[in-house]
């Protein structure tokens, strides 16, 4: 008698596993983002009817602002001296969604184009990565607030000043624009070391009472993962950098982002 | 698995090589160009090419406000390097706007990408035979393929593309212990495609590897199935 196991049922509490692939239901492929490209992975868009209006700074790396409509500017950019100044990102991400003209300092136009152009090959002239960008505007679509890594959203906020910051504020002296001084632009790229792990956004929860001079800490920080996954080595490295903040780190495939943990656990010893 | 269409059969519709010919001679005639950034080329397209390019199930469209007709698209390494060099139908340029060659690209993508020529030898193999190529990251291995658009055709085929073991395949390994196996054909099983295996063999060429390397290499298609014997057994 021909003692067969491949079709064994095992029972547990979670229900009846059956060792035959072939007969289990299969999942539609209901993430199948060929079917929806007007939707893609994310929510329906709402395109912003006011624009805001922005001069990009070549020699800052980011924005200034020049005008602000609607209500995203407060958790948009950061506060230096009564200004406010944005990211590449953040530049690119509003621009995107029709929220923000972005003018050269000479007031022509700078189109999407060359904004995309900003992010072009693996540069990271600007402290972002096209795939950095793909991860922060993943975020800000859910309504998250996302802000770079190390950089206080103002100078009142003191949390998080690092040593470097103390002087930040003095040697900030913006003048006009003939005769500026931008000493706080250390902040944005002082922490880019080129390849490996490392924290590039600080994320806090959607939260419409978000103050920038006030932020607290972020709910987590997003690391972005090198090309191979990492060691548990590597791993420890960067929670030792993110010290008590829980971070996750994300994988960027043909556009789509995924977000790993890994959580150190201690598994309770049973009776 | 036989393949399973979604309402009307394929016959139907416009061959694949039909519509992959009219988006390469539009993107010729129009001297696209795509922008290389990390690990993606961005392709600004003209209404007509966007139409071509859905079709063929080539890219991933950019949701922006743009008021313009032209809609920009994000192409994988893949992607990117097929249409620039086995369909010569686009440039690619960095930074400073110049079209970069072949050569230059193929470093920078291989450089990019652990494993790329052979990931990159699995996807034309595939797209040369007008099968509908896409990443397969979400359902745990490389490539999804299809018969035909998505829309059409549930994906029949789960791929991994694997380098011969003579080659020193440590780059790319994948199902190295059972559990590997097991785990990959649970998956596939879950949501009904097959695990295809592309065998990728250097077949003896440098260690260097070059675009026109590549062309030497073989590939074998082998499909990995479980087989079980209580159900096979009242049927041939």
């Amino acid at each position: 008698m021909m003692e067969t196991n491949t079709s064994q049922s095992f029972s547990s509490d979670d229900g009846v596993y059956d060792c035959d692939s072939d007969s289990e239901s299969f999942v539609e492929d209901s993430l199948d983002d060929e079917l929806c490209f007007a939707s893609g992975d994310f929510p329906k868009l709402q395109f912003r009817k006011e624009r805001s209006k922005v001069w990009w700074i070549e020699e800052l790396g980011m924005a200034e602002v020049l005008e602000k409509k609607g209500k995203m500017w407060i958790t948009t950019g950061i506060s230096r001296n009564g200004k406010t100044y944005c990211s590449i990102e953040e530049t690119l991400y509003l621009a995107e969604i029709g929220a923000l003209d972005v003018l050269n300092v000479d007031d022509t136009p700078l189109l999407l184009s060359d904004l995309y152009a900003k992010l072009a090959e693996d540069r990271e002239k600007y402290g972002c990565s096209w795939e950095s960008f793909e991860v922060y505007r993943c975020l800000k679509y859910l309504g998250y607030i996302v802000g770079r890594h190390g950089v206080a959203w103002s100078m009142k906020n003191m949390k998080n000043k690092t040593n470097a910051d103390d002087s930040v504020g003095e040697s900030c002296s913006i003048t006009d624009k003939g005769n500026v001084d931008y000493g706080f632009i250390t902040d944005m790229f002082n922490n880019m070391h080129l390849g490996g792990t490392r924290p590039i956004f600080d994320v806090f929860p959607p939260n419409s009472k978000f103050r920038k001079s006030s932020s607290g800490d972020p709910s987590f920080m997003v690391c972005r993962a090198s090309g191979h996954p990492p060691s548990r080595q590597e791993i420890e490295d960067i929670e030792t950098c993110c010290g008590r903040i829980p971070l996750k780190l994300y994988v960027v495939e043909h556009g789509r982002v995924s977000f790993l943990s890994f959580t150190k656990v201690e598994l309770p010893a049973l009776p | 698995m036989a393949p399973r269409w979604k309402g009307e059969t394929a016959e139907a519709k416009e061959p694949m090589s039909v519509i992959v010919s009219k988006l390469q001679t539009s993107l010729i005639e129009s001297n696209a160009q795509g922008l290389l950034s990390g690990c993606a080329v961005l392709l600004e397209a003209l209404p007509e090419q966007t139409e071509l390019l859905y079709r063929a199930c080539i890219g991933r469209p950019l949701i922006t406000a743009e008021k313009d007709k032209k809609q920009w698209h994000q192409l994988s390494f893949e992607e990117a390097l097929y249409l620039c060099c086995v369909l010569k139908c686009i440039k690619i340029a960095g930074e400073n706007k110049c079209a970069k060659s072949n050569d230059e690209l193929w470093h920078y993508m291989m450089v990019k990408r652990v494993g790329f020529p052979v990931m990159f030898k699995a996807y034309s193999h595939l797209r040369r035979k007008n099968w509908v190529v896409r990443a397969g990251s979400q359902y745990g291995v490389d490539y999804v393929a299809y018969r035909y658009h998505p829309a059409f055709v549930h994906s029949e085929y789960a791929v991994l593309a694997l380098p011969d073991d003579e080659d020193g395949g440590s780059e790319n390994s994948r199902l190295k212990v059972w559990s590997d196996f097991h785990c990959t054909l649970r998956l596939c099983g879950s949501v009904a495609k097959t695990l295809l295996v592309l065998h990728i063999s250097r077949n003896g060429e440098d260690d260097v590897v070059s675009l026109s390397s590549l062309e030497h290499y073989s590939v074998e298609e082998r499909v990995v199935t479980r087989w079980n014997p209580e159900v096979s057994r009242d049927a041939k």
